[in-house]
């Protein structure tokens, strides 16, 4: 009478709750099934081994190949994103990079005089009054004359100081007063500075317009850098005043700049140059800019092959204050890049023949996740101003122009226009200045945020240039070669060149290999995989399969035992609790114990192989907790055997 | 029979396997086997068991599916770089040094002044058409035949469509008025080009423009000059050019001092005599130990750039290429420049490729496996890209327009070219060169050595000698080279050149292969350890499996065979079988019994009823039941 309840508990159970999921009814045994069933190799030993020590030892074991694996495993997804580098040299007809050549003179000093009068005049009274430098007394004099007469309130607003650092007091170059300093100074080159003896410096000052009294001082140590630097910022002023029509035909025509042309063993000309405007450097040609649709290409490399041009530098020609070298700049640069001529310009010398042998080599870095590059830039808030193809160059350009119309107004005259805005200039933005070099200041010292906004590209061509020069014209061909060279300038050019106006240039491929170097994953899912594999199965012996088991036995069945007991258990309360006051619940032990003393249980176990034959249960398992036997080969050998004397007998047949 | 025997017992003893039938066996490998997922199969209940079919199945093709993915990764034979930069002791780069200029002029003078005579006088013509009579008539008559051999033309371009074509010796003195006449225009359109003829006085002539008369007269008198040294012997060549003691005054290396006889000479077309420091040819490489000028090659040059011919090279200073021993300075592609009146310090670093040969990538060891006849082999100079380039061309050359052309070396039994022979080969060369075909040909037939060695170069250069050293330094030199105290040196000729390596003097980047057949084999046994839990011994198994499954097949074959064979047998009875009545008449009725029965023999000759076979007891042993052979086929499927 007190079992009853209980059996009748397992019986309704196996009624409405068949037991089909777990292998076993209670935790310990399912554990042990797994243990004798897994095909793991560490937990069987656990169970099978005799002897508390031997026992602990497997555990211990098999714990530690547990940890090796997770800790293995976790290496091999942190290193996942790692990648191999492979360089390949391919041995083909190249193409031919641009060639973008510029005169270091932006314009003919003698057309954009007009325009640069006043700066001019101004320049050498500061350079009269502070160095007593003078071309020609009476020069001066005039042009000091004409000042006075002109007056422009322009130049006295930035004028030349001379400062006296320790009384911090300057002198102006016009008025020359000495006159108190206030703000900050900002020194453009700093070593010499702060040594004693050199209390004569030059610099100017930029203010606010708005508010007088917030004012920059830039001094430098060179009287030349300081009024280079200041020249160059009065000659933009009035450069981004002229329309850009006006600017072109002041700068050098492509006749104006090229001599002779010879490519790849065949005479070019100008129409084989594209001029591309450039704010500091004027008119430049770009050879080969792909604008005609072709992109010309070389077959064979070496200096006769490549490209051969004489320039024409007309030296007398020069602005005596912006630029104080004589040659041509020039960049080797890939048709989708945007030539940053005065960035990474390699000059060229007069008089001289330069012979640049490139050696090309293509890259490309993996993007995300394996580094930080970007492919075509289109994920970079910063909008490309350039219309060329992204580069980190053109980013931080874009980003710093961005920067400036939004808080200064207007443009840069140095970067092109963003839509909508216009370049500085005096006149329409009197505080352009002071906000310019504020920012720049900021943007040197990465106020900006836009070295961090920008990211490398991922891919990118290089030529590797090596530079070597030699005299040219040699002696003893200078007179036929001037002569036949000043002929072919025409008659437009009434004087016998002179060869310091002259500058030959080679450029040509030293090889046609093009080296490439890529990243590639150094895995793929695939190796990782296999990894995961070999290590699984050094360790363990183990496969998806037993991750699959792991999940079965611990996380399902586990869970659905509990579950059961827990309702069993429920069940039972409630029971007892409808009973009311009826005594005691009985002990009738667990109802899993009965469920599997039941032998009843044991036919909703899951089917062995013994069952899925419909064979008859071994009589020798009285107990149906033990497993069924694993190899069941002995059965089967059995039955063989059984059979093979009835072969025999037909073989005598 | 006995045969037949003999072949059951065997089949019988080699079928030894764990089943008769399909299904058996099946259930056997299933129950057996290693790998993970087919034990579950058969372990299972009915839902499970589906659960794990499904699984096993999937695993198993995710096996091959990403096995097929590996093998195909290590037959792409990927490779991985690995790169080292630092010193070490290394072979000091061989130290080519030419003069940019071929010949002495004074030496070379007397065969090149018909040409200059010509040249000369048609610049004069050219420039100065007016004055140009007045020295002609003092000059003696100049030597036409070699002038109309390839003359240079002037072409009037006023009129675009029919441009005037003026040759300037024969073209009387009315086109020479014309152009004086035009010649006021502010638009210069007159343009000099090269006629090149097929053949001398033919019409087949096609004109080499140039956008500058300079390229012109440049690119005239090389052809010109070629076709006459052509003739010259190579040791009236050498001869003629720079020897090695005028050239060479200096030299030093590291803290040993050398001269001129440590330099090898060689003939270079372009460059005369060129002097190789460190070549490699007969005595051992240099070694270099240390970093910094001090320890590197010192030098110092005269090219004596009062003796350069005028129209043939404009630039002026010597060619220097560093490259590896034993190979061929191409100083053309890779040589470099130094400029007379300086001091040219060039700091080396070597950047070396080695690359794995094929199947990895497409080079090549030696240039052995190239379809190309190298020609500079002749010079006993390894293989490189620029000489099979350069032998492929010039293979071309010989096959086309008969004769070798001069600036390369000549194939056996072949002669240079030159105007009298051949009075084609310029109109030929021109073609050929400017030929895309015929390089497409070669860059396809050529391929790039498998280690490519590069030396970077950091050139600078300072003035030298200074000002103040000026006249001791001369004066020196020119003692030791002539033994007089006249200064016999300048500015314009001299050289100081300082070769020697960077602190960090190698960066080598060398392939290993990415995918072995280690790493295949791990990676295959990784994936098949990692969704199955298979080993080898797995695949041995399944193999095992199979041949027992074959056995089955051809047991059960040999069953419907002798199944087969039987029925055929009853076929051949001569009567027709028992129609359905007679067959309800024998078994209603037990008298009944059909005549022909007693003919044959045999108690499958009595079939009661035609659906049960006779007893055949080797049949039933061999032949599954009914039920189960035709599943059992199905799940082998």
């Amino acid at each position: 009478a007190v079992t009853a309840p209980g059996k009748k508990i397992t019986a309704r159970l196996k009624r409405t709750l068949p037991v089909r999921g777990p292998q076993a009814p209670t935790l310990s045994e399912l554990m042990r099934w797994y243990c004798l069933n897994t095909n793991t190799h560490g937990c069987r030993r656990i169970v099978v081994s005799r002897g508390r020590l031997r026992r602990l030892l497997w555990i211990l074991l098999t714990l530690s190949a547990v940890g090796l694996i997770l800790w293995q495993c976790a290496e091999l997804l942190m290193n996942y994103y790692s990648a191999s580098v492979s360089v390949t040299v391919q041995f083909q007809k190249l193409p031919f990079p641009a060639v973008t050549i510029c005169n270091i003179n932006p314009y003919k000093y003698s057309a954009v005089k007009e325009y640069l009068s006043e700066l001019d005049k101004e320049t050498k009274k500061a350079l009269e009054t502070f160095y007593g430098f003078s071309e020609g007394k009476s020069k001066v004099r005039r042009s000091v004359d004409e000042w006075n007469s002109t007056g422009s309130d322009f130049f006295q607003q930035i004028p030349l100081l001379k400062v006296e650092d320790f009384s911090r007091t300057a002198t102006d170059l016009h008025s020359g007063q000495k006159r108190k300093i206030e703000g900050s100074v900002f020194h453009k080159d700093s070593s010499i500075v702060n040594s004693g003896d050199s209390n004569d410096i030059i610099g100017f000052q930029l203010c606010d317009a708005n508010n007088s009294s917030e004012c920059a001082l830039y001094t430098f140590s060179s009287g030349v850098n300081a009024i280079q630097e200041w020249y160059k910022l009065h000659y933009m002023n009035i450069m981004a005043q002229i329309p850009l029509e006006t600017k072109e035909k002041l700068s050098y025509s492509a006749d104006d700049l090229l001599l002779t042309c010879f490519f790849d063993g065949l005479s070019c000309d100008k129409r084989h140059f594209t001029r591309f405007h450039h704010p500091l450097h004027g008119n430049c040609y770009t050879f080969n800019s792909g604008e005609s649709g072709t992109i010309l290409s070389t077959s064979t490399g070496g200096s006769e092959y490549g490209l051969q041009v004489v320039l024409y530098i007309d030296e007398a020609d020069y602005n005596p204050f912006l630029v104080t070298s004589t040659g041509a700049k020039i960049i080797v640069h890939d048709q989708n890049e945007y030539p940053f001529i005065e960035d990474i310009g390699t000059e060229i010398e007069t008089a001289a023949a330069t012979s640049i042998g490139m050696h090309f080599t293509r890259s490309r870095k993996l993007s995300k996740p394996y580094s930080d590059c970007t492919e075509t830039g289109a994920d970079i808030p910063v909008e490309n101003l350039y219309n060329k193809s992204y580069s980190l160059q053109i980013c931080l350009h874009s980003c710093f122009q961005k920067a400036m119309v939004d808080s200064c107004g207007c443009a840069q005259y140095a970067q092109p226009l963003p839509a909508g805005a216009e370049y500085c200039n005096y006149k329409k933005n009197p505080n352009w200045m002071y906000c310019y070099y504020r920012l720049h200041e900021k943007f040197v010292k990465e106020q900006l945020g836009c070295q961090q906004i920008c990211k490398d590209a991922c891919s990118f061509k290089e030529w590797a240039l090596t530079t070597s020069i030699a005299q040219w014209p040699s002696t003893v061909s200078e007179d036929w070669m001037l002569r036949v060279l000043s002929w072919d300038k025409g008659q437009k050019l009434n004087k016998k060149l002179n060869k310091t106006d002259l500058a030959n240039l080679m450029v040509f491929y030293k090889d046609l290999n093009e080296r490439f170097i890529s990243e590639n994953p150094a895995n793929t899912l695939v190796i990782l995989l296999s990894n995961f594999g070999g290590q699984l199965g050094l360790w363990m012996s183990c496969s998806v399969v037993c991750v699959i088991e792991i999940v079965e036995v611990f996380f399902i069945d586990s869970l659905s035992i509990v579950l059961r007991r827990q309702w069993q258990k429920a069940k039972k309360w409630w029971r007892d609790r409808q009973r009311g006051g009826a005594g005691k619940a009985p002990r009738a032990g667990d109802p899993e114990r009965q469920g599997h003393d039941n032998p009843a249980c044991t036919d909703e176990d899951l089917p062995t192989f013994t069952t899925a034959l419909r064979l008859p249960l071994p009589q020798d398992s009285p107990l149906p907790r033990t497993p069924p036997p694993n190899y069941s080969t002995l059965r089967l050998e059995t039955a063989f055997t059984e059979q093979l004397p009835d072969t025999l007998e037909l073989g005598q047949h | 029979m006995k045969l037949k025997k003999y072949l059951v017992r065997a089949l019988h003893r080699l079928q030894k396997g764990p089943g008769y039938t399909y299904k058996e066996l099946l259930v056997w490998y299933c129950d057996n086997t290693n790998t993970h997922g087919p034990k579950r199969i058969i372990k299972e209940g009915p839902k499970k068991k589906f659960i794990w079919f499904f699984l096993t199945l999937l695993f198993a093709s995710l096996v091959f599916w990403q096995w097929g993915i590996l093998i195909n990764t290590y037959l792409s034979y990927n490779v991985t770089s690995s790169l080292s930069i630092g010193f070490k002791t290394m072979k000091f780069p061989a130290v080519t040094i030419c003069n940019a200029n071929p010949f002495k002029y004074s030496e070379v003078k007397p065969l090149l002044k018909e040409l200059d005579r010509l040249i000369e006088a048609a610049l004069e013509r050219i420039l100065q058409p007016t004055a140009g009579n007045s020295s002609e008539n003092v000059s003696p008559p100049l030597d036409l035949e070699l002038w109309n051999q390839i003359p240079l033309v002037l072409i009037d371009e006023h009129d675009k469509d029919n441009p005037i074509i003026l040759d300037i010796f024969e073209t009387n003195q009315t086109a020479v008025g014309n152009e004086t006449a035009v010649g006021n225009e502010t638009s210069k359109k007159y343009k000099l080009a090269v006629k090149l003829c097929s053949q001398q006085g033919s019409d087949n002539c096609t004109y080499r423009n140039f956008s500058s008369a300079a390229q012109a007269v440049t690119e005239w008198y090389i052809l010109q000059s070629t076709s006459i040294l052509s003739r010259v012997p190579l040791h009236d060549r050498i001869r003629m050019g720079y020897q090695a003691e005028d050239m060479i005054l200096a030299c030093l290396y590291g803290a040993e001092p050398c001269n001129y006889k440590n330099f090898t000479q060689i003939y270079h077309p372009d460059h005369g005599n060129c002097y190789i420091f460190n070549w490699g040819m007969d005595e051992e490489a240099l070694n270099s130990s240390n970093p910094g000028a001090e320890f590197g090659l010192k030098l110092i040059l005269d090219i004596s750039q009062q003796d350069y011919i005028p129209y043939l090279s404009s630039a002026a200073g010597a060619r220097l290429m560093l490259h590896q021993q034993k190979s061929f300075p191409f100083l053309k592609d890779q040589g470099i420049y130094a400029m007379a009146g300086t001091e040219t310090s060039i700091g080396v670093l070597v950047d070396e490729l080695e690359r794995m040969g094929y199947p990895y990538s497409d080079c090549t060891v030696n240039g052995s496996d190239v379809p190309v006849r190298n020609l500079y082999s002749q010079y006993n100079t390894s293989y490189s890209i620029q000489a099979c380039l350069r032998s492929c061309f010039q293979n071309h050359m010989v096959e086309i327009c008969g004769c070798g052309h001069y600036m390369f070396p000549l194939p056996a039994g072949v002669t240079y070219c030159n105007n009298e022979d051949n009075p084609g080969w310029a109109y030929c060369y021109s073609s050929l060169r400017s030929s895309i075909k015929q390089r497409q040909i070669c860059i396809d037939s050529c391929k790039e050595t498998c280690n490519d060695t590069q030396y970077k170069m950091t050139i600078s250069m300072a003035d030298w000698p200074s000002e103040a050293s000026e006249d001791w330094i001369f004066h020196i030199l020119s003692y030791e080279r002539d033994m007089s105290t006249n200064v016999t040196l300048d500015r314009n000729g001299i050289i100081k050149l300082n070769i020697y390596f960077q602190e960090y003097n190698y960066r080598t980047i060398s392939e290993s292969a990415a995918t072995t057949i280690v790493w295949l084999l791990s990676s295959l046994g990784g994936q098949f350890g990692f969704w199955m839990g298979g080993s080898v011994l797995c695949l041995i198994e399944f193999g095992e499996i199979i041949i027992d499954s074959l056995w089955i097949t051809v047991i059960h074959v040999i069953g419907w065979c002798k199944g087969l064979k039987q029925r055929r047998a009853r076929a051949r009875y001569p009567d027709a079988p028992p129609t359905v009545s007679e067959l309800v008449e024998a078994h209603t009725n037990l008298g009944f019994q059909p005549e022909a029965v007693g003919a044959v023999a045999g108690p499958e000759a009595l079939p009661p009823e035609p659906g049960t076979p006779p007893p055949n007891y080797d049949s039933l042993r061999v032949r599954p039941p009914r039920g189960l052979g035709p599943a059992g086929d199905a799940d082998t499927e």
